[in-house]
Protein backbone atom coordinates (compact mmCIF):
# COMPACT_ATOMS: atom_id res chain seq x y z
CA UNK A 1 0.00 0.00 0.00
CA UNK A 2 1.31 3.48 -0.70
CA UNK A 3 1.39 5.82 1.96
CA UNK A 4 -0.60 8.86 1.27
CA UNK A 5 1.02 11.97 0.24
CA UNK A 6 0.67 13.98 2.58
CA UNK A 7 0.19 14.09 6.79
CA UNK A 8 -1.21 12.76 9.20
CA UNK A 9 1.85 10.17 8.99
CA UNK A 10 -0.06 7.01 9.18
CA UNK A 11 2.41 4.97 7.67
CA UNK A 12 4.92 5.32 10.60
CA UNK A 13 5.47 1.60 12.25
CA UNK A 14 5.85 0.94 16.07
CA UNK A 15 9.49 1.96 16.98
CA UNK A 16 9.52 5.53 15.01
CA UNK A 17 12.49 7.11 16.26
CA UNK A 18 12.29 11.22 16.18
CA UNK A 19 15.23 13.86 16.24
CA UNK A 20 15.51 17.45 15.97
CA UNK A 21 18.00 19.08 14.06
CA UNK A 22 18.86 22.74 13.76
CA UNK A 23 23.06 22.62 12.62
CA UNK A 24 24.33 19.38 13.57
CA UNK A 25 24.26 17.04 10.57
CA UNK A 26 26.65 14.59 11.61
CA UNK A 27 24.28 13.67 14.33
CA UNK A 28 21.86 12.99 11.33
CA UNK A 29 23.81 11.32 9.81
CA UNK A 30 24.70 8.88 11.99
CA UNK A 31 21.59 8.23 13.32
CA UNK A 32 20.22 7.20 9.76
CA UNK A 33 23.44 5.25 9.23
CA UNK A 34 22.76 2.91 12.35
CA UNK A 35 19.14 2.67 12.05
CA UNK A 36 19.78 2.00 8.42
CA UNK A 37 21.91 -1.43 9.41
CA UNK A 38 19.76 -2.36 11.93
CA UNK A 39 17.07 -2.55 9.71
CA UNK A 40 19.26 -4.70 7.01
CA UNK A 41 20.41 -2.21 4.11
CA UNK A 42 23.53 -3.07 2.91
CA UNK A 43 26.46 -0.74 3.30
CA UNK A 44 25.92 0.62 0.36
CA UNK A 45 22.30 1.62 0.43
CA UNK A 46 22.33 2.49 4.04
CA UNK A 47 25.03 5.11 2.95
CA UNK A 48 22.72 6.07 -0.17
CA UNK A 49 20.08 6.76 2.42
CA UNK A 50 22.62 9.26 4.99
CA UNK A 51 23.06 11.30 1.77
CA UNK A 52 19.87 11.57 1.07
CA UNK A 53 19.00 12.80 4.09
CA UNK A 54 22.05 15.07 4.89
CA UNK A 55 20.94 16.81 1.64
CA UNK A 56 17.55 17.39 2.58
CA UNK A 57 18.53 18.43 5.71
CA UNK A 58 20.77 20.67 4.12
CA UNK A 59 18.06 22.70 2.65
CA UNK A 60 16.68 23.23 6.03
CA UNK A 61 20.00 24.80 7.23
CA UNK A 62 19.98 26.95 3.70
CA UNK A 63 16.50 27.79 3.51
CA UNK A 64 14.72 28.52 6.89
CA UNK A 65 15.71 29.89 10.11
CA UNK A 66 13.97 27.14 12.13
CA UNK A 67 15.20 23.31 13.22
CA UNK A 68 13.88 20.56 11.13
CA UNK A 69 12.68 17.27 12.04
CA UNK A 70 13.96 13.45 11.31
CA UNK A 71 11.11 10.43 11.73
CA UNK A 72 12.69 7.06 10.51
CA UNK A 73 11.01 4.05 10.75
CA UNK A 74 11.29 0.48 9.44
CA UNK A 75 9.43 -2.45 8.66
CA UNK A 76 9.89 -5.52 6.80
CA UNK A 77 9.52 -4.54 3.47
CA UNK A 78 11.44 -0.67 4.06
CA UNK A 79 12.97 1.83 5.61
CA UNK A 80 11.58 5.51 5.54
CA UNK A 81 13.09 8.42 6.51
CA UNK A 82 11.22 11.44 6.85
CA UNK A 83 12.41 15.68 7.16
CA UNK A 84 10.02 17.84 8.09
CA UNK A 85 10.77 21.78 8.30
CA UNK A 86 9.49 24.64 7.57
CA UNK A 87 10.88 25.92 4.16
CA UNK A 88 8.44 25.88 1.13
CA UNK A 89 9.47 24.43 -2.42
CA UNK A 90 7.35 26.06 -5.29
CA UNK A 91 8.74 24.26 -7.94
CA UNK A 92 6.77 20.66 -8.41
CA UNK A 93 9.75 19.20 -10.44
CA UNK A 94 11.89 20.05 -7.80
CA UNK A 95 15.17 17.70 -8.66
CA UNK A 96 13.67 15.47 -11.53
CA UNK A 97 16.22 17.17 -13.94
CA UNK A 98 19.51 16.25 -13.84
CA UNK A 99 21.89 19.64 -13.42
CA UNK A 100 24.82 20.45 -15.37
CA UNK A 101 27.65 18.64 -13.45
CA UNK A 102 29.42 22.58 -13.12
CA UNK A 103 25.92 24.01 -11.80
CA UNK A 104 26.49 25.89 -8.87
CA UNK A 105 23.44 24.34 -7.17
CA UNK A 106 20.40 21.83 -7.37
CA UNK A 107 22.45 18.78 -6.91
CA UNK A 108 21.20 18.20 -3.35
CA UNK A 109 17.60 17.14 -4.29
CA UNK A 110 18.26 15.60 -7.78
CA UNK A 111 20.83 13.33 -5.44
CA UNK A 112 18.11 12.50 -3.01
CA UNK A 113 15.60 11.27 -6.57
CA UNK A 114 18.74 9.45 -7.35
CA UNK A 115 19.81 7.37 -4.70
CA UNK A 116 16.34 6.45 -3.54
CA UNK A 117 13.68 4.07 -3.93
CA UNK A 118 10.46 6.43 -3.54
CA UNK A 119 10.17 10.18 -2.65
CA UNK A 120 7.48 11.40 -1.65
CA UNK A 121 7.79 15.67 -1.55
CA UNK A 122 4.84 17.95 -0.18
CA UNK A 123 4.82 21.17 0.27
CA UNK A 124 2.35 24.10 1.03
CA UNK A 125 2.96 27.64 3.39
CA UNK A 126 3.16 25.51 6.41
CA UNK A 127 6.41 23.07 5.55
CA UNK A 128 7.55 21.24 3.58
CA UNK A 129 8.01 16.90 4.50
CA UNK A 130 10.26 14.28 2.31
CA UNK A 131 9.49 10.74 3.10
CA UNK A 132 12.58 8.69 1.79
CA UNK A 133 11.82 5.03 0.92
CA UNK A 134 14.47 2.63 0.66
CA UNK A 135 13.28 -1.13 0.08
CA UNK A 136 14.80 -3.88 2.18
CA UNK A 137 14.09 -6.02 -0.93
CA UNK A 138 15.64 -4.26 -3.61
CA UNK A 139 14.81 -5.65 -7.60
CA UNK A 140 17.01 -8.43 -8.76
CA UNK A 141 18.15 -9.39 -4.83
CA UNK A 142 17.78 -12.81 -3.80
CA UNK A 143 15.10 -13.44 -1.20
CA UNK B 1 36.91 17.80 17.12
CA UNK B 2 36.20 19.50 13.94
CA UNK B 3 33.99 17.55 11.67
CA UNK B 4 36.49 18.75 8.86
CA UNK B 5 39.80 18.74 8.88
CA UNK B 6 42.15 20.13 6.08
CA UNK B 7 46.22 20.08 5.34
CA UNK B 8 47.85 21.66 2.78
CA UNK B 9 51.50 21.11 1.55
CA UNK B 10 53.67 21.74 -1.65
CA UNK B 11 54.89 18.61 -2.80
CA UNK B 12 58.09 18.12 -4.87
CA UNK B 13 57.41 15.95 -7.62
CA UNK B 14 60.04 15.27 -10.04
CA UNK B 15 59.92 18.55 -12.28
CA UNK B 16 56.69 19.99 -11.03
CA UNK B 17 56.26 20.84 -7.59
CA UNK B 18 52.08 20.01 -6.88
CA UNK B 19 50.09 21.29 -4.35
CA UNK B 20 48.28 18.65 -2.04
CA UNK B 21 45.30 19.47 0.26
CA UNK B 22 44.22 16.50 2.26
CA UNK B 23 40.38 16.41 3.59
CA UNK B 24 39.48 14.50 6.48
CA UNK B 25 36.30 13.99 8.22
CA UNK B 26 32.92 15.09 6.99
CA UNK B 27 32.50 17.88 4.80
CA UNK B 28 29.00 19.41 4.29
CA UNK B 29 26.70 22.43 4.23
CA UNK B 30 28.10 23.64 7.69
CA UNK B 31 31.54 23.58 6.94
CA UNK B 32 31.60 24.17 3.13
CA UNK B 33 32.74 28.22 3.53
CA UNK B 34 35.59 27.25 5.71
CA UNK B 35 36.25 24.51 2.83
CA UNK B 36 36.22 27.98 0.50
CA UNK B 37 38.65 29.72 1.88
CA UNK B 38 41.04 26.90 2.00
CA UNK B 39 40.80 26.36 -1.53
CA UNK B 40 40.53 29.78 -2.63
CA UNK B 41 43.68 30.73 -0.75
CA UNK B 42 45.59 27.75 -2.47
CA UNK B 43 44.18 28.26 -5.76
CA UNK B 44 44.75 32.17 -5.37
CA UNK B 45 48.67 30.71 -5.14
CA UNK B 46 48.51 29.75 -9.10
CA UNK B 47 49.58 26.12 -8.59
CA UNK B 48 50.14 24.27 -11.87
CA UNK B 49 48.31 21.42 -10.14
CA UNK B 50 46.24 21.32 -6.94
CA UNK B 51 45.44 17.70 -5.96
CA UNK B 52 42.76 17.21 -3.27
CA UNK B 53 43.24 14.17 -1.54
CA UNK B 54 39.51 12.60 -0.61
CA UNK B 55 40.95 9.27 1.44
CA UNK B 56 40.18 10.81 5.20
CA UNK B 57 36.74 11.96 3.86
CA UNK B 58 33.65 9.94 5.25
CA UNK B 59 31.26 12.63 3.73
CA UNK B 60 30.57 14.17 1.18
CA UNK B 61 27.42 16.31 0.28
CA UNK B 62 26.55 18.73 -2.41
CA UNK B 63 27.91 21.89 -0.82
CA UNK B 64 31.29 20.86 -0.86
CA UNK B 65 31.10 19.38 -4.35
CA UNK B 66 30.14 23.02 -5.36
CA UNK B 67 33.37 24.21 -3.77
CA UNK B 68 35.29 22.22 -5.23
CA UNK B 69 33.81 22.99 -8.80
CA UNK B 70 34.45 26.58 -7.98
CA UNK B 71 38.32 25.85 -7.61
CA UNK B 72 37.81 23.81 -10.67
CA UNK B 73 36.74 26.78 -12.48
CA UNK B 74 39.09 28.91 -11.09
CA UNK B 75 41.90 26.84 -11.38
CA UNK B 76 41.19 26.33 -15.40
CA UNK B 77 40.71 29.68 -16.00
CA UNK B 78 44.44 30.32 -14.37
CA UNK B 79 45.51 27.35 -16.85
CA UNK B 80 46.08 24.69 -13.77
CA UNK B 81 44.42 21.31 -13.53
CA UNK B 82 42.55 20.27 -10.38
CA UNK B 83 42.69 16.14 -9.46
CA UNK B 84 41.11 14.13 -7.18
CA UNK B 85 42.47 11.19 -5.46
CA UNK B 86 41.07 8.34 -3.61
CA UNK B 87 37.64 8.45 -2.78
CA UNK B 88 35.79 6.33 -0.69
CA UNK B 89 32.81 4.62 -2.24
CA UNK B 90 29.99 6.80 -0.94
CA UNK B 91 31.79 9.88 -2.15
CA UNK B 92 33.07 8.29 -5.25
CA UNK B 93 29.59 7.22 -6.23
CA UNK B 94 28.41 11.02 -5.28
CA UNK B 95 30.72 12.16 -7.75
CA UNK B 96 29.91 9.52 -10.32
CA UNK B 97 26.13 10.36 -9.84
CA UNK B 98 27.08 14.13 -9.75
CA UNK B 99 29.11 13.78 -13.35
CA UNK B 100 31.31 15.90 -11.35
CA UNK B 101 33.64 13.36 -12.25
CA UNK B 102 33.06 13.93 -16.05
CA UNK B 103 34.52 17.46 -14.77
CA UNK B 104 37.85 16.57 -12.54
CA UNK B 105 39.47 13.49 -13.16
CA UNK B 106 39.58 11.12 -10.41
CA UNK B 107 42.41 9.00 -9.63
CA UNK B 108 42.85 5.83 -7.21
CA UNK B 109 45.74 7.35 -5.55
CA UNK B 110 47.68 10.59 -4.82
CA UNK B 111 50.70 9.37 -6.68
CA UNK B 112 48.90 8.35 -9.32
CA UNK B 113 47.28 11.58 -9.51
CA UNK B 114 50.35 13.91 -9.51
CA UNK B 115 51.51 11.18 -12.21
CA UNK B 116 48.41 12.91 -14.23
Amino acid sequence: MQPSRGLPLSAQANGAIYHTYRSDLSQVRALVLRRAREAGLTESRANDLVLAVSETAANTLRHTRSPGTLVIWHDAAEVVCEIHDEGTITDPFAGQHKPPPDASGGHGLWLVRQVCDLVELTSDASGTTVRMHMSLRPPGAAV
Amino acid sequence: MDLLTTSVATVESGSEPYTLVELVGEADVTNSDALREVLDAEVAKQPRTLIIDLSGLRFMDSSALHVILRANRSMDRQGGVVALASPRDPVAKMLRLTAADQLIPVYASVSEASAG
